[in-house]
């Protein structure tokens, strides 16, 4: 299950939807809003989304980790719009029978989110704002 | 001469100051020529050029793909989500 929304994440009902009796191991990664960045302090992120183009891949990239790995739920939400320092801006959940592939196949879909999904987050800090492109945190594209 | 709908996010959104413009495209009709003639109009895009990714129709593509008219087509900025 993929989606993009503008409403709250709720970490805990995402944990409930991918729960299951044959699920030995559940890795769920939430992206959150941090205080700073590159030594400047930060008052929100803004996000914005070509969502149309953004479900589509996250639904490919959901594809791709259940091709690689036997996974029995997977759920990938980004949030858009203005978010407080805190708030959950995007989720990767999945369940499988074992940690290992638990692990990987979450790992997989936030990178590939992070380096592929048309999102771009804007930072607002006291004095401005400003367009996050071509961080060194970035990961690089895979095609 | 072929017509497309450009869709514009993040900085570039922000330089053209809308969401979404239609453009002329000449020959070769390709994604190269219709961010050529966008570029035109908005000189400030040209730093762009080699940092964007063409999607058309809502998938990542090349530079030399071939468009038709109407097609929704956007030019990518480095992707920062998460």
């Amino acid at each position: 299950m993929v989606s993009i929304t503008t409403d709250p994440i709720d970490v805990a009902s995402i944990y409930q939807a991918v729960q299951s009796v044959h699920a030995g191991g559940i890795v769920l990664f939430a992206g959150t809003v941090r205080n700073r960045s590159q030594g400047r302090r930060v008052n929100a992120l803004e996000y914005s989304a070509y969502i149309p183009m953004a479900e589509k891949l996250m639904a490919a990239i959901e594809e791709q980790m259940r091709a690689q790995w036997p996974l029995h739920h997977v759920v990938l939400v980004h949030r858009v719009g203005m978010l407080a320092l805190g708030e959950v801006a995007i989720v990767t959940a999945v369940a499988a029978a074992h940690r290992k592939e638990a692990f990987e196949a979450c790992r997989f879909g936030i990178d590939r989110i992070k380096a592929e999904v048309p999102i771009w987050k804007k930072e607002h800090f006291e004095d401005g704002q400003e367009w996050v492109v071509g961080r060194d945190d970035a990961d690089t594209p895979m095609t | 001469m072929i017509t497309v709908n450009v869709k514009l996010f993040g900085p570039l959104k922000d330089i053209l100051h809308a969401d979404e413009v239609k453009v002329n495209v000449s020959p070769p009709y390709n994604g190269e020529a219709a961010f050529n003639a966008l570029a035109e109009m908005y000189p400030e895009l040209r730093a762009w050029k080699s940092s964007v990714r063409l999607a058309v129709n809502l998938e990542y593509t090349s530079f030399d793909r071939t468009l038709t008219s109407g097609d929704e087509i956007s030019f990518i900025p480095p992707v920062s989500g998460g």
